[in-house]
């Protein structure tokens, strides 16, 4: 590897890291759209920015261009509380109505401005290590990675400090207020925070790769945890991944790095969506066909309850009886005997004492729906488990 | 009676859009009273609520507890918002929603420690859902979603608690845990302010009542102003209820 092939993947981790921290927030939020509509109006704010200062790495350009993230978020709520239209036809209205007004001053301005639409959108993350920062004539490396170093030590330092706020404020809003933390500041301080990351990570990655970068890893990592701190974890380090293994593809397939970064996340998420442990999509299939087996069980078991008289109770009268097809009552007939809750005695099957209990505490929590009885029945049986 | 005020409201306006939904409230609750809020869908007994709170802004009127401001009282007074109001499939475990209920006393920036992990045990202690404290917050049953939130009441400690719909979703024996320990609050000399949905239960569990419909129809002991005419009054139809004495 050579030097500039460092940089660029620490650049990509770098603003990997600084989006995975404000994303998390905003998927928890359900706001992930809104990163998308900050990352395309920001530009008509670097485009004025840019007249005003000449420079694209100026921090006053990022600043104005942050700003102007900031307003997309208030022009968006004041549109939704209209009433008239909801938040997404909200959030579809304002950005492109900013977008396109920096899609124009652009293309009005095309000779003096060093911009352009298509650098705007996917960023120019393989040219990131030739600008360089000189400090005293001395080369101190990538401006890029100046930038977004900078921007990233500012989002941890106020993660640390702001964790609890976010955290409530997130969850309950309400509890929030009454306690004294705003939830009108701490929104509007994690939005400053998510549109400077977006400006900051905008001139390497892009537009579209800024949005991927926010809720692709922290989606991937809400599948996985059911601890916030492990999530922004996980999110941080799929975001580092996705950065590291895209350039490399983008290497070996001689293409965009901003692309390959984007597939990375795309099959990262695609990956964790079918075979998450828990919320995984074949998780939950087999939890579903597990649920169908159990209802069968209980409604095989409460017929064996309610009937002592042994044709009824006949091992193929089952079939006939509650309907089943042979392979389902062969399935609730080995998962009764293997959970001793059955015993067939010349074909004729009787509940066991286990079995009979397991009955009346299922049944009575089906009814009552309390559920201090069968804490011990939830590790065993998915019916249960709330 | 000669008791202090804890909670004091006047001339109280809520609207949404222009809209009134609260309409010049004044109401005075005593200390140390369980005080059902009863009324029809609609009639703004969360927002009455929520705008004590501070959670909702007035278009006028004022709110003052014991004598202050709430912004100066935030100490004194705990909140339970309707179950439905929070996502429940966040990533968090019951101790930690529980520990929230200490960041008020903390303030911002300083985090929880020892001393309110231990409160917010013993608040789970106290609602029966200590062995429930690692459990993921979506793996709870409504009835223990609910004690999670009553837990993250009591560690704060307060003088006046607000519950919003704390009976909503729960089993006969979650209700009852629930009334018991808040008649203990009032033992202990809180003042406890429900939003209530059973008007059957209503005798039985509350000693004070305030009928509410946008306007204030009427605030008192249960045994006096608990009647058929002021929950006519309140509902609009003729409403019957029969209290078994």
């Amino acid at each position: 590897m050579n030097n500039a092939q460092i940089e660029i993947q620490l650049i990509a981790s770098l603003v990997a890291v600084a989006c995975a921290i404000p994303g998390t927030f905003l998927v928890l939020r359900k706001m992930a759209m809104i990163s998308d509509a900050i990352s395309h109006s920001i530009l008509p704010g670097l485009v004025i920015g840019f007249f005003i200062t000449q420079d694209l790495n100026s921090p006053f350009l990022i600043l104005l261009a942050a700003l102007t993230g900031v307003i997309t978020v208030v022009l968006v709520e004041r549109i939704q509380k209209t009433g008239l239209v909801k938040e997404d036809t909200a959030i579809g209205l304002v950005f492109p109505a900013l977008f396109s007004i920096g899609v124009i001053l652009i293309a009005k301005n095309a000779n003096d401005v060093h911009l352009d639409v298509d650098a705007v959108l996917l960023g120019e993350l393989a040219f990131a290590p030739f600008d360089r920062l000189m400090i005293a004539g001395a080369d101190v490396g990538p401006k890029s990675l100046w930038i977004i170093g900078t921007i990233l030590s500012m989002t941890i330092g106020l993660l640390i400090a702001f964790f609890k706020e976010l955290k409530i404020s997130t969850f309950d809003a309400g509890l929030a207020a009454s306690l004294g933390f705003s939830p009108a500041l701490i929104h509007y301080g994690l939005m400053t925070v998510a549109s400077v990351t977006t400006v900051g990570a905008f001139d390497a990655v892009g537009a579209i790769l800024v949005v991927a970068l926010m809720i692709a890893p922290a989606a991937s990592a809400y599948l996985l945890t059911t601890n916030l701190k492990k999530m922004l974890g996980l999110a941080i380090s799929f975001g580092v991944f996705s950065a590291i293994s895209g350039y490399w593809l983008a290497h070996w397939l001689d293409a965009s790095i901003a692309g390959s970064i984007t597939t990375m996340l795309g099959l990262l998420f695609l990956i964790i969506y079918l075979f998450a442990p828990s919320k995984g999509l074949i998780a939950v299939m087999y939890r579903e066909k597990q649920q169908r087996t159990e209802v069968s069980l209980l409604t095989f078991l409460l017929h064996l309850k309610n009937h002592s008289e042994t044709r009824e109770r006949h091992v193929n009268h089952l079939q006939e009886h509650i309907n089943w097809q042979k392979v389902r009552a062969k399935t609730v007939l080995d998962l009764a005997l293997k959970n001793n809750m059955i015993i067939i005695d010349n074909n004729i099957v009787s509940l066991t004492q286990k079995g009979d209990e397991f009955t009346s505490k299922a049944i009575n929590y089906i009814i009552t729906n309390e559920d201090a009885q069968i804490e011990d029945m939830k590790d065993d049986f998915f019916l249960f488990r709330g | 009676m000669d008791k202090k005020i804890a909670v004091q409201v006047d001339d109280l306006t809520v609207a949404y859009n222009y809209k009134p939904v609260l309409w010049d409230i004044d109401l005075e609750i005593p200390e140390g009273v369980l005080m059902a809020i009863v009324g029809p869908n609609g009639a703004g007994k969360s927002t009455l609520i929520k705008a004590i709170l501070g959670i909702l802004k007035p278009i006028a009127g004022s709110v003052s507890i014991y004598g202050k401001p709430y912004d100066q009282q935030r100490k004194l007074v705990a909140y339970v918002p309707q179950k439905g109001s929070v996502d429940w499939d966040f990533p968090t475990t019951a101790l930690d929603v529980v520990m929230m209920g200490t960041y008020g006393s903390l303030g911002w920036i300083k985090r929880p420690g020892q001393k309110e992990k231990k409160a917010a045990l013993e608040a789970l202690e106290k609602v029966g859902m200590l062995p429930f404290k690692g459990r993921q917050i979506s793996q709870l049953s409504g009835g223990q979603q609910q004690r999670i939130f009553l837990a993250r009441a009591l560690v704060q400690d307060a003088s006046i608690y607000f519950m919003d719909e704390p009976f909503q979703g729960v089993d006969a024996t979650t209700e009852i845990a629930i009334i018991n320990i808040l008649k203990e609050l009032r033992k202990a000399g809180k003042t406890v302010i429900v939003v209530h949905h059973d008007l059957q239960t209503v005798p039985e569990y509350f000693d004070w009542v305030t009928f509410l419909n946008v306007k204030k129809i009427a605030t008192g002991p249960v045994k006096d102003i608990f009647n058929d005419d002021n929950l006519t009054k309140t509902y609009g139809i003729n409403y019957k209820v029969s209290i078994q004495e």
